[in-house]
């Protein structure tokens, strides 16, 4: 199978970033380190080229509806401007992808997806298109996206743009970039402050280019998986996947059951979990996908979904995906590390808490 | 890639670097390595008296998003390890060939002859990547 490029895909080899296949992408794992790079994010800021990521448009008089429809959380009563962060559930409740919603005006929404649920998302979202008066066009191959991240982030993107107000967490602005039209919504997947720039291919490659100058620093899917998962963010293919609903994954925060219907609303009412998804800290070892988490009696309970080295902690972090059944009543938990257990400490709170507003 | 060779080590195919001295053999990754892994943040070396067996595994170096396992060139028994190195791992990055992991002796000095030299190192850096 060929793997497909980003239009920035010079850039990055160019910057000397070792390319990796990902999602049916060549995209760039790293550039110096991966260190470097979350702490640039952290401290300072970082920017990703994610356009690999899918976007669709809604449009017309049941735009909102239809997609209130189609997605556990409520976005009928969202605000215009809002950007709304989602599961798109089947009726029995598994979890297609997990997906942003932005308002960007009456009857006009847009649809971030993972790179990897494109089509599956697609293919759905147009079974369920019938009896609504809107239309739904996949427009991932004309969009490039980058994500700007990082305290700096908003003093070094607004001189850039013909207008940019300092506007809320997860809420959406339509501007320009050298005349260009640009969609900024301030969101990203870091747990700081920082902004998505939704934009036509030479645009956003200018828009890179400009960064570059200034010396932000370009960050690849290693930072970006060490930053989403020190902050608990779930991830696609991870904590989140076909065969779970929100539930099991900690996202009933997002199923709205008071909405009067969506897809998958029976199923989900009682909220049913086999599962818990559990934050672990671990003083010595590294936990990693796939390792088992056993209880004090050395019984396997659950399994890693993530698992990293924290820059911010240099420890061990996991989320870990446990049977509610097997829960453990006295919270001790261990990590099977190449056939040996590593204590494991249960935290309620993120590893690490982001900048975001 | 360029990367660094000294011309007085033998290699391994999996980039470990030996340094000859008699029957005592010492151990290492290669800078290709280090440069391959990342930053190295922690490391898992036997201890002293474990037997190693040539192309068989002896230990583990991980990054912040990696694993991989360390293969020992040589067969022989472990008679000094780098005790250092495991609380700072991230020395190998700085210098991947003043950070040795472990010293093994060697019983049967001839197997040596199946690692490779720097030069043949060097070529197969260039072909496999």
């Amino acid at each position: 199978m060929t793997t497909l490029r980003t239009h920035l895909y010079d850039e990055h080899v160019k910057l000397g970033g070792k390319i990796v296949p990902f999602a049916g992408w060549d995209m760039p794992v790293q550039y110096t380190s991966v260190k470097d790079e979350v702490l640039a994010v952290r401290q300072n800021v970082g920017v990703f080229d994610v356009s690999h990521m899918g976007e669709f448009f809604v449009e017309g008089d049941d735009a909102e509806a239809f997609v209130d429809h189609l997605v556990t959380n409520d976005i009928l009563n969202a605000p215009n401007g809002k950007a709304i962060y989602s599961p798109l559930c089947r009726e029995n409740g598994t979890v297609i992808d997990d997906l942003i919603v932005y308002k960007l005006k009456p009857g006009k929404v847009l649809i971030c997806v993972n790179a990897s649920n494109i089509e599956k998302d697609f293919n759905w979202m147009k079974s369920k298109h019938q009896g609504y008066s809107c239309s739904l066009t996949n427009c991932s191959s004309i969009f490039s996206l980058l994500a700007l991240q990082g305290p700096k982030a908003f003093e070094t993107l607004r001189p850039l743009l013909s207008e940019l107000p300092d506007m809320e967490y997860y809420s959406i602005f339509e501007t320009s970039f050298q005349g260009q039209p640009v969609i900024v919504a301030r969101t990203g997947y870091t747990g700081e402050d920082g902004f998505e720039i939704f934009g036509h291919h030479g645009t956003i490659k200018s828009l890179w280019q400009k960064f570059m100058e200034l010396k932000v620093t370009p960050c690849g899917l290693a930072a970006r998986d060490v930053l989403r998962l020190e902050v608990c963010y779930p991830l696609y293919g991870h904590e989140l996947n076909d065969e779970v609903n929100p539930y099991d994954a900690g996202l009933g925060w997002t199923v709205k059951l008071s909405k009067q219907n969506f897809i998958s609303k029976e199923t989900l009412l009682p909220k049913p979990a086999k599962y818990k998804l559990i934050k672990l800290i671990l003083d010595k070892g590294i936990p990693r996908e796939g390792y088992p988490v056993l209880n004090s009696k050395n019984e396997t309970i659950g399994l890693v979904t993530s698992g990293t080295m924290s820059v911010v902690l240099n420890k061990g972090v996991a989320l870990a995906r446990i049977e509610i059944d097997k829960s453990p009543s006295d919270d001790v938990f261990l990590v099977d590390i190449r056939q040996k257990p590593f204590s494991a400490q249960l935290t309620k709170k993120p590893f690490v808490t982001g900048g975001h507003k | 890639m360029t990367t660094k060779i000294p011309a007085n080590l033998k290699y391994t195919k999996e980039h470990e670097w030996a340094l000859v001295e008699e029957n005592t053999v010492t151990v290492g990754i290669t800078d290709f390595a280090q440069s391959a892994l990342g930053d190295i943040v922690f490391l898992e070396v036997p201890e002293v008296g474990t037997n190693l067996k040539a192309g068989s595994t002896f230990g583990v170096v991980e990054s912040i998003k990696s694993v991989s396992d360390l293969y020992s060139p040589v067969t022989g028994e472990v008679i000094g390890k780098n005790s250092d190195l495991e609380s700072s791992p991230e020395k190998i990055n700085e210098d991947a060939y003043g950070s040795w992991l472990v010293k093994v002796k060697v019983k049967d000095t001839s197997e040596l002859n199946n690692l490779l030299t720097a030069e043949q190192y060097q070529e197969f850096c260039n072909t496999s990547h």
